[in-house]
């Protein structure tokens, strides 16, 4: 019983079966399944209706008992996931081979043709004739065969023209009626005009070791060792290591280029404008460490003197140059006195006179006013050399997107085996380096040089400038120079270069008074012109 | 392409019909002429009547009989095709005497779309770039082979032909290659029409000099380049694949009667190529197609389409326009048929006699603009069958007058026309035969070989359309409008 319990349906089965033959079985039946019914409420219970044993009811009471007893069954939940389909209105399964598929209109692109080909009708029936593989070209239609025989015939009988055709055709191919009828021996009569490879091995000879390792798929070595030779003239990995070649090409991959960081874009701008002087055309791995070391010794040396001058003449002393509204002394001696006066310590006095501060004032001393150059080289640098760091969009890099201010350089390129050269004979060599006589020569030859310079140059700056003559070569230059403005333009941002990059009017506003005109300014003009001495003010203002 | 077909049917049971409808009653404006009754051949049996009918072309007289006799080809034609994934909906192929067709096997509801009849991918065509390089799809040729220095000798401007004939010869070459396969099914040399297989008797046939001349100058072309490139010292992997020059020339004949033009596009790359495409060359031509090509780049299939709109009953067979507006020597060049209803065909009148162009339109109702005249089916009788392409090829070529809504005076008219028939009828008597003695001899000599019967046909329905201007203008005459 027990064990009946725990498996009901398999014993639901057995006495299914067996209660036909025993009479007795009915009652325990039922009483195991009612059983079992309560221990395993969970099972959804459905009762079929069997209409036409209820006809057979009187016949075999018995049976029809045990049938209502145990016709109860089980119901599994389907094995797939399913939804109300509100188009079919039935229950569906979502996935799998039992879905239902979709209308045509429904099936992605390309899935009606997969179909259509897919239903097209195999052809059926059988061929008469075999394929002559290209040696016989019209041999499977059928009016050839008719055709055929009839020129077989028509030849005797030829008529007219037609005959000498025909026996054109005849003398052209003579071997033609043989090749239908043994499409074989046409075969082999070209034979002749292949090579024929042996296709099959005569000998199927046992493969043992490698090759047989090699068939069944077993570890093996890559090469056949009846065929693999020692590759004949290698070097000891020590030997190599001296003895390495410095590649062909150098730079085999775009990836091998040096990256063009800030730095050296930096350095090679710096270059350009004369502050510093670099070998090459591009700066080297060391002259970038070097340019990067100095800029962040001499940042840290210039925050040390301002720390130094802070701490000697006292923070009133100090930040008074950005409060130009203070006119009290302010020397140590000032504030001490002062403090002995009224009680109020260095602090107090130091917001005392930040009280008087200017927003502007303020705005500089924090150095917020992007009116200042803080860099100059960074914001003289071209839109090019921008572009080569940052691709031109500075909010969404393209190029150097990492922009790691602490890389590590790596000093391993492609010469990274090579022994260190030779430095002297090398510079030597590449003109780096001159003998000390040589530099002689070359001072005595600039010296000369320079004075006749400085002659030229002092000649010039005495000249009394004539105003009569100049303004004949302005008036004679002028137009060319408008012209020639324009383009100078460009170069000649040299601060909110974003802003007037992408706004030229405000460029050209500004450079349009320059040429002058005789008569009364126009509005335009008057105003373009006081903006221009307003930031002319501001300037000085800021100097 | 298949060399040889019915052309044009649009209805082949009219030719009993054998009375002056528009005699019997003269009120009748429409006119309602059987083309066989007047002038030809008045008490014929209907047998020859219908042999003398515009319609079919290129067949031995007792083809005619060939619409029911059409049989289905080879099962193999379609199953080389179906295993690799080519595939014909709802059509058959058959052959006749005159050569394979392909034909409804069921009825066709005009569809709002065009209906794919035919899907042929691209690894079963033959193809080559029309220019310079030279590309293959699909790439059979190996690297290095000798069959591309020869292709590459080739003049890209002119000789398409020749290229594609070796590509063809290659084709039959390569081990299981489909063209292995098909060529079994491509009419072999004696079944050619092409008359680049003609002897010089038969293109004398052709009572076209100008026609001969340009067919003699091809063949030549072709010998020469077969000599210049298949000498005895040729490697034997190009010399096996035309032992002899007729082999070589009956490939160009291939190439040029079945070569498509198409433009294809595979991926990024779009092409113009010279095409051999299998099953499809098996259409037939007509002037009023019913089917036409389109290339599906999905998948690099040529698509053949019903056009949309087009009503097709079961056993029509299938057809596609092989050159659009040309005359018929044109089509004898390239493809080896003519057509007695091509309505491009030209006569060139050198009288100055004119008739009045819109009566004669509207006495044949015909309407639409000159490039595109159509018999009106509207206007006409249902049984009148006199308008076919002849017809309005007449319309096209006669020379004609037309002033705005000036009114043709009917006595001159007539003069005109009967100055133009006699015209007419001296061009016909320049010819060596009669229709008659042509019509007669193709009767008689049903083993004429393919390439004379075509030339026969080729004066033949030069003839055949002289007459039927003659005859359209004698019924212009009887029914101009007073």
């Amino acid at each position: 019983m027990a064990s009946i319990n725990l498996v009901p349906n398999l014993s639901f089965n057995h006495f299914q079966t067996s209660s036909y033959l025993v009479g007795v079985g009915n009652l325990q039946c039922r009483v195991v399944f009612n059983k079992s019914r309560k221990k395993f409420p969970s099972y959804s219970c459905i009762r079929c209706e069997k209409k036409d044993e209820v006809n057979k009811d009187e016949v075999n009471k018995d049976e029809d008992k045990k049938d209502e007893q145990i016709d109860y069954v089980t119901v599994e939940r389907p094995p797939y996931y399913s939804y109300m389909d509100s188009t079919s209105g039935q229950l569906e399964p979502a996935s799998g081979a039992r879905a239902s598929i979709p209308e045509v209109e429904f099936w992605p692109e390309g899935t009606v043709e997969q179909v259509r080909s897919a239903r097209a009708p195999v052809p059926t029936g059988e061929s008469l004739g075999s394929p002559s593989y290209g040696s016989n070209p019209g041999s499977r239609r059928k009016s050839y065969r008719a055709s055929g025989s009839g020129s077989g015939s028509g030849s005797g009988s030829g008529s007219g023209s037609g005959s000498f055709a025909e026996a054109d055709v005849e003398l052209s191919d003579p071997g033609l009626p043989e090749v239908m009828v043994e499409p074989q021996e046409d075969s082999e009569e070209f034979s002749s005009d292949y090579v024929v490879y042996q296709s099959e091995f005569e000998e199927k000879e046992e493969e043992v070791g490698y090759k047989l390792d090699k068939k069944l798929g077993v570890p093996h070595p890559f090469v056949d060792p009846k065929i693999k030779k020692p590759i004949e003239g290698t070097l000891t990995s020590d030997e190599m290591w001296w003895n390495w070649r410095k590649p062909e090409k150098e730079q085999w991959s775009r990836w091998q280029r040096r990256r063009p960081d800030v730095e050296t874009v930096f350095l090679k701008a710096m270059a350009e404008t004369g502050q510093v002087k670099l070998y090459g055309e591009q700066p080297t791995l060391t002259e970038t460490a070097l340019y990067r070391a100095r800029r962040h010794l001499y940042k840290e040396e210039r925050l040390q003197a301002e720390q130094e001058k802070l701490e000697r003449i006292g923070p009133l002393a100090y930040y008074s140059e950005w409060v130009k509204a203070w006119k009290r002394d302010t020397s140590r001696e000032a504030i001490q006195k002062h403090f002995e006066e009224t009680g109020e310590d260095e602090t107090t006095q130091l917001i005392e006179m930040f009280s008087y501060q200017t927003d502007r004032e303020y705005r500089i001393m924090m150095g917020t006013d992007i009116r200042i150059q803080r860099d100059p080289l960074a914001m003289r640098m071209r839109e090019d050399q921008i572009k080569q760091i940052w691709g031109g969009d500075p909010v969404y890099p393209t190029v150097n997107y990492i922009q790691d201010p602490d890389e590590v350089i790596d000093y391993r390129g492609p010469d990274f085996h090579e022994p260190t050269p030779n430095m002297l004979p090398f510079l030597k060599e590449h003109g780096k380096i001159i003998s000390r006589e040589e530099l002689e020569k070359i001072l005595e030859k600039q010296k000369t040089e320079q004075v006749e310079v400085t002659d030229i140059d002092e000649a010039m700056a005495k000249a009394v400038d004539i105003g009569e003559n100049d303004d004949e070569e302005d008036s004679d230059i002028e137009v060319e120079e408008v012209e020639a403005d324009e383009e100078e333009d460009e170069e000649k941002i040299n601060r909110n270069w974003s802003v007037l990059k992408t706004t030229p009017q405000l460029r050209k506003s500004k450079s349009k008074p320059k040429p002058k005109k005789e008569g009364p300014m126009s509005l335009e003009e008057a105003v373009g012109d006081s903006e221009n001495l307003t930031d002319f003010l501001l300037d000085f203002e800021d100097e | 392409m298949a060399s040889s077909f019915p052309l044009y049917q649009p209805t082949p049971c009219f030719f009993s019909n054998t009375q002056f409808k528009g005699l019997r009653h003269g009120c009748l404006w429409r006119p309602t002429y059987s083309f066989a009754s007047s002038a030809q051949n008045k008490v014929k049996p209907v047998q020859s009547s219908v042999d003398a009918a515009p319609f079919p072309l290129l067949q031995p007289p007792q083809v005619e009989e060939s619409s029911s006799e059409l049989e289905p080809v080879d099962p193999d034609f379609y199953k080389i095709g179906f295993v690799r994934s080519m595939r014909a909906y709802g059509v058959d192929f058959k052959e006749g005497p005159d050569g394979f067709g392909v034909y409804a096997s069921k009825d066709v509801e005009p569809l709002r779309r065009p209906r794919v009849i035919m899907e042929i991918p691209l690894e079963l065509m033959l193809t080559i770039s029309k220019k310079l390089p030279w590309m293959f799809f699909p790439d059979i040729i190996p690297l290095g082979h000798p069959i591309f220095d020869i292709i590459n000798s080739t003049n890209p401007e002119t000789d398409w032909d020749l290229r594609l004939a070796c590509l063809l010869l290659f084709a039959f070459d390569c081990k299981d290659n489909f063209w292995q396969y098909y060529g079994d099914f491509l009419p072999s040399a004696d079944e050619c029409t092409s008359l680049l297989l003609a002897t010089e008797e038969e293109l004398l046939e052709l009572q076209d000099p100008d026609l001969a001349s340009t067919m003699r100058t091809q063949q030549q072309r072709a010998l020469k380049f077969w000599e210049k490139n298949w000498h005895s010292g040729a490697p034997l992997k190009v010399k096996r694949l035309a032992r002899d020059s007729q082999r070589f020339i009956w490939a160009v004949g291939i190439a040029q009667s079945r070569c498509i033009n198409m433009q294809m596009r595979m991926c990024a790359l779009t092409q113009d190529a010279n095409m051999l495409i299998p099953y499809a060359d098996m259409l037939n031509h007509s002037f009023e197609p019913n089917c036409f090509f389109h290339w599906r780049f999905k998948d690099r299939m040529l698509e053949v389409l019903i056009n949309a709109g087009q009503h097709i009953r079961k056993g029509d067979a299938m057809t596609v326009d092989y050159m659009s507006a040309q005359k018929n020597h044109m089509l004898m060049q390239r493809y080896g048929f003519s057509s007695p209803v091509n309505p491009w065909d030209v006569i060139k009148f050198s009288g100055n006699a004119q008739i009045h162009l819109d009566s004669f339109l509207s006495v044949f109702n015909i309407s639409g603009l000159p490039e595109e005249y159509y018999r009106n089916e509207v206007l006409s009788n249902a049984g009148d069958t006199f308008v076919d392409g002849a017809v309005i090829a007449a319309a096209r070529t006669l020379p004609t007058w037309s002033d705005g809504d000036l009114p043709p005076i009917p006595s001159t008219e007539r003069k005109a026309a009967k100055a133009l028939q006699e015209e007419c009828k001296q061009m016909l008597a320049e010819f060596a035969t009669t229709s008659k003695q042509d019509q007669k001899f193709l009767d008689s000599s049903p083993e004429s070989t393919r390439t004379l019967d075509a030339a026969i046909k080729y004066r033949l329905h030069r003839k055949l359309l002289l007459e039927k201007v003659i005859l359209a203008l004698e019924i212009y005459q009887e029914q101009i409008l007073f």
